[in-house]
């Protein structure tokens, strides 16, 4: 194509073309562009056949099962709760406390905000759908009863909000909710 | 401002000279028609981004929620806004850059009001429901078809004055011109093939894997041919032109328009890393991710480089500072692209606002102020008067900018601090913030700092339209049209002299890097634009055969079955609120999420859904195994009114799902077109609206058992529930074992 060199070999080279007053310059591209380019496409030919399924990587499932192997290696398994620790707390004020604001959380959206039950049933009452015991409640907290839409907590409160929630709920035994929810499952006497 | 006139190349002298001109008329048409819908987009815009900072702002009215309104932004502003702009700077310069009026005044006029009366329908339909639940491609199948002609009218429009140009060469803006229209068109049928179940309801011919893949191919691709290219090819008419200097480099156009195209199409994959998209893909998407970085950057170049020698330039003049910012931000959104597209980063930024940040550095930063560019210099050409206010113009350079700056500065901030949240373990081995509200309430403020810089950006928008507005009110009684001569171009191509005379380069290399054989493709548009569907349509094939052919890539589940009904008709209520705007239901394989959500998605869960819902944001949590989560009554309550369940929660109230009443016969029509994708419904092909209301009666009796409102049998909250306590239950029945192969 046609080149002119307008300052007499200085400078760019402009080419004579020419589009409603517009014009180009004949500069090389940029070293540094071209060897951008050239290393990305360099990088991924290397990483093709060094990862993924092409190559010998392992993959996202294994790399997942990986991680939650070296997770479970690093979290302890939780100690049993003991009923009669639960009870304790029951009647000491500052668990009851930190209790009742994991209760207002979490809890107070299904059972009431005073334990009258709304969605789930009546906690202030004595008759339990599945154990009223300290650690029978303690374990429908963590472990949750998915076909009743009751979802596990261990996995979301910390052991001691854990007890200590167990702790509040165990309180509202006799106390009067202003809008109880019908009476539902077995009595449970001490 | 034009440069001088050459003189005309031998090839062209000896031919008879013609009198034309250019129509000036349908560029000011699309002129307005891009200031009046950038305004609407925007403020709609404003309101969504409202609505996250506080959910008051969704209002009683249930087509104003943010699920319903958040596609209307999309859609405006990318193809009202962004796409008025491409047309107005794309008819002006065609024209001039082809010496040549448009080949049909009427396709020009059909385009422009056929256009706009799509950008109607798509506000009159989007808040009212009407939805393919398909990013940016959300618009009905009546409206998908209406831009199918209406772009086809464009496009046998632009080759039509192609074909009768009298400039001999292609100049590279047209380039970009051809890539575009070619590539839009084949991206919108493609992806938006349906089966209609009703005026105004379809279903995605594609389920799961393949409609994730074939959404992202072509929403990837709208981002690249609707938002780059277009924008591109007005650089390169509108840059060196308020530059009033050359392009710095004709050799880095060609590479970086050829790589570009043909790189720019494998990327798609990159949005669905770590979902059940097969592994190959997501790996094809990212290496061309990282690939495209360059080619992306050769524009940046040309264009910045346009100004060496011409810098002082920028300090006086508003419009090479529009030009400057735009060309930067492209710079920076195409680095951060790339980034984005590593899986490692990803899996930190996916489902973030992170993503919202950098399609607003594109958006705000590369097409706005790229077309604010180009309007105030449109302007005294097309009113035939000096532009109203230079200092409005400064004005809005300088509040638009910091608006940008605020804007992105909140939303980078909230999408880092979100991915960090939701990843965060505490040391015994917990969730950090196992409560998602908490990671959405952490990001309030930032949403109020957005809104802050939005509006900003808005007030820059409105000093804008009064600029024009004054403008236009000086103009002349009436327009000069300028009568144009040119000689029409000889049948006979008369050969230019091959290397200016120079010795001709040595070897199959320096012929190679003269560049020869591309000035030969410049001028045989046909052939070019042939080339370029090449180079998009092979790419494509490349990764879309194996995604539907290769069978190991979505194993089969046995006891993954269709939707009932019932559930099927909640779908469609999930599809038109527009859930999926802030609800995924693709839980990637990474502890933090399996521990928040439940086993990861897998590929075979997902082979009825026509359309799929992955979702590519999580303002809510993962929906994808809420079934059987909570009790019926629970979700009745959170639908009426979420803040009841969830103190802080941020969601819209549903109430009306509890009054509004379920068409149980249309559930028919909705069954047989999903039994013609070939999902297999069995009896529900005769029995659909009968099997519903059984299931309505069986929920709405146990949501009453449970100490609920009586009555509910036949109103929509019961085909919600039934939708809601369906999913991720296919993984937990006991059958679950039996069949599964991953």
């Amino acid at each position: 194509m046609a080149n002119t060199n307008e300052s007499g070999g200085e400078g760019p080279r402009l080419l004579e073309h020419e589009y409603d007053g517009i014009r180009e310059y004949d500069n090389p591209m940029p070293r540094w562009w071209l060897l951008t380019f050239a290393g990305t496409v360099i990088f991924s030919v290397v990483y093709l056949f060094n990862v993924g399924p092409v190559g010998n990587g392992k993959g996202r499932v294994a790399d997942y099962e990986a991680e939650m192997a070296a997770a479970a290696a690093l979290v302890p398994t939780p100690a049993g709760v003991d009923p009669a620790q639960l009870l304790a707390l029951a009647d000491d004020a500052g668990a009851v406390g930190d209790g009742q604001q994991v209760y207002a959380s979490y809890c107070a959206s299904c059972h009431g905000p005073d334990g009258g039950g709304l969605i789930g049933p009546n906690l202030a009452d004595n008759v339990w759908i599945h154990g009223g015991a300290p650690e029978a409640v303690y374990k429908t907290i963590a472990e949750g009863v998915l076909a009743k839409g009751m979802p596990p907590w261990e996995k979301s409160l910390k052991p001691e909000q854990m007890t200590n929630v167990t702790a509040y709920v165990l309180s509202l035994q006799g106390t009067t909710p202003t809008n109880p929810k019908a009476p539902e499952g077995e009595p449970y006497t001490p | 401002m034009s440069a001088t006139a050459l003189p005309s190349t031998g090839a062209v002298s000896s031919a008879q000279l013609e009198s034309f001109s250019y129509d000036d008329a349908v560029v000011r048409k699309f002129l307005w028609a891009t200031f009046i819908w950038g305004l609407v987009g925007m403020l709609v815009g404003l309101i969504v981004a409202l609505q996250l900072a506080n959910p008051i702002f969704n209002t009683s009215l249930e087509w104003l929620s943010f699920g319903r309104l958040r596609p209307l932004h999309t859609n405006a502003v990318i193809f009202a806004f962004a796409g008025n702009a491409f047309f107005c700077g794309a008819y002006y310069s065609t024209q001039r850059l082809l010496k040549a009026r448009m080949y049909s005044d009427f396709l020009s006029s059909f385009h422009f009001w056929g256009w706009q009366a799509i950008i109607v329908a798509a506000a009159l339909t989007l808040p009212l429901g009407f939805t393919q639940a398909k990013e940016y491609a959300e618009l009905e199948w009546p409206i998908d078809i209406a831009i199918a002609v209406v772009w086809v009218a464009f496009g046998v429009n632009f080759v039509g004055t192609m074909i009768k140009r009298r400039e001999r060469h292609l100049y590279v803006a047209l380039w970009f011109y051809i890539a575009s229209i070619v590539t839009v068109a084949i991206l919108h049928i493609f992806n938006n093939l349906s089966i209609p179940a009703g005026l105004f309801k379809s279903y995605s011919i594609y389920a799961g894997v393949q409609d994730a893949f074939m959404q992202w191919w072509y929403g990837h691709n709208a981002v690249a041919f609707f938002l780059t290219t277009p924008f591109l090819g007005l650089m390169y008419y509108f840059m060196p032109k308020a530059a009033d200097g050359p392009v710095f480099s004709y050799k880095l156009s060609i590479l970086h328009f050829w790589s570009l195209v043909f790189l720019y199409i494998w990327a798609g994959p990159h949005h669905l890393h770590y979902t059940a998209l097969p592994e190959w893909a997501s790996t094809v998407g990212m290496l061309f991710s990282v690939m495209l970085w360059a080619p992306s950057w050769g524009g940046m170049i040309n264009g910045l480089l346009t100004l060496r020698g011409a810098w002082h330039k920028v300090a006086e003049d508003p419009i090479l500072k529009f030009f400057v910012v735009a060309i930067t931000a492209y710079g920076m959104s195409t680095f951060e692209g790339p980034l984005l597209s590593i899986k490692s980063v990803n899996a930190l930024a996916h489902y973030t606002d992170w993503i919202i940040a950098h399609v607003h550095t594109g958006a705000l930063g590369w097409n706005g102020f790229l077309t604010f560019g180009m309007v105030y210099w449109l302007l005294p050409r097309l009113f035939q008067t000096p532009v109203y206010s230079k200092r409005l113009m400064e004005l809005h350079f300088w509040i638009a900018s910091f608006g940008i700056l605020l804007y992105v500065v909140a939303i980078y901030s909230a999408g880092v601090t979100q991915g960090l949240m939701w990843r965060a373990f505490d040391v015994t081995g917990r969730l950090a913030y196992p409560d998602f509200v908490e990671t959405v309430v952490r990001l309030l403020p930032m949403y109020w700092l957005r809104v802050v810089g939005g509006s900003m950006y808005i007030v820059g928008m409105l000093l804008f339209g009064w600029n024009i507005f004054m403008t236009w009110r000086r103009r002349p009684a009436t327009y000069v049209v300028p009568v144009i001569t040119a000689p029409a171009l000889e049948k006979k191509y008369i050969p230019e002299p091959e290397y200016g005379g120079a010795p001709a380069p040595v070897g199959l290399w320096g012929r190679f890097a003269s560049a020869t054989w591309h000035r030969k493709w410049e001028r045989m548009p046909i052939t070019f634009t042939v080339l370029t569907v090449i180079a998009v349509v092979v790419a494509s094939l490349f990764e879309i055969l194996p995604t539907f052919l290769i069978k190991s890539n979505v194993p089969t589940i046995a006891s993954v079955k269709p939707y009932t009904p019932l559930e099927l008709a909640g779908r469609d209520m999930y599809i038109a609120e527009g859930c999926f705007n802030c609800h995924s239901q693709m839980i990637r394989p990474f502890r933090h999420e399996t521990e928040r959500f439940g086993e990861y998605s897998k590929p075979g869960e997902s082979v009825y859904e026509h359309p799929f819902l992955w979702g590519s944001r999580r303002i809510g949590p993962d929906l994808a195994r809420i079934g059987g989560k909570y009790p019926h009554l629970w979700h009745v309550r959170h639908f009426e009114e979420p803040t009841s369940i969830t103190a802080r929660s941020i969601m819209p109230a549903y109430p009306h799902f509890l009054t509004k009443t379920i068409n149980f016969e249309q559930i028919q029509s909705r069954v047989d077109a999903m039994a013609m994708l070939g999902v297999p419904y069995g009896d529900a092909v005769n029995s659909a609206p009968a099997m519903a209301r059984a299931q309505a009666a069986e929920i709405a009796a146990e949501i009453e058992r449970q100490g609920g409102p009586s009555g509910l049998s036949d109103k929509q909250i019961v085909a919600m529930v039934a939708y809601m306590q369906r999913l991720g239950m296919d993984l937990r029945t006991p059958a679950s074992t039996v069949g599964m192969t991953q």
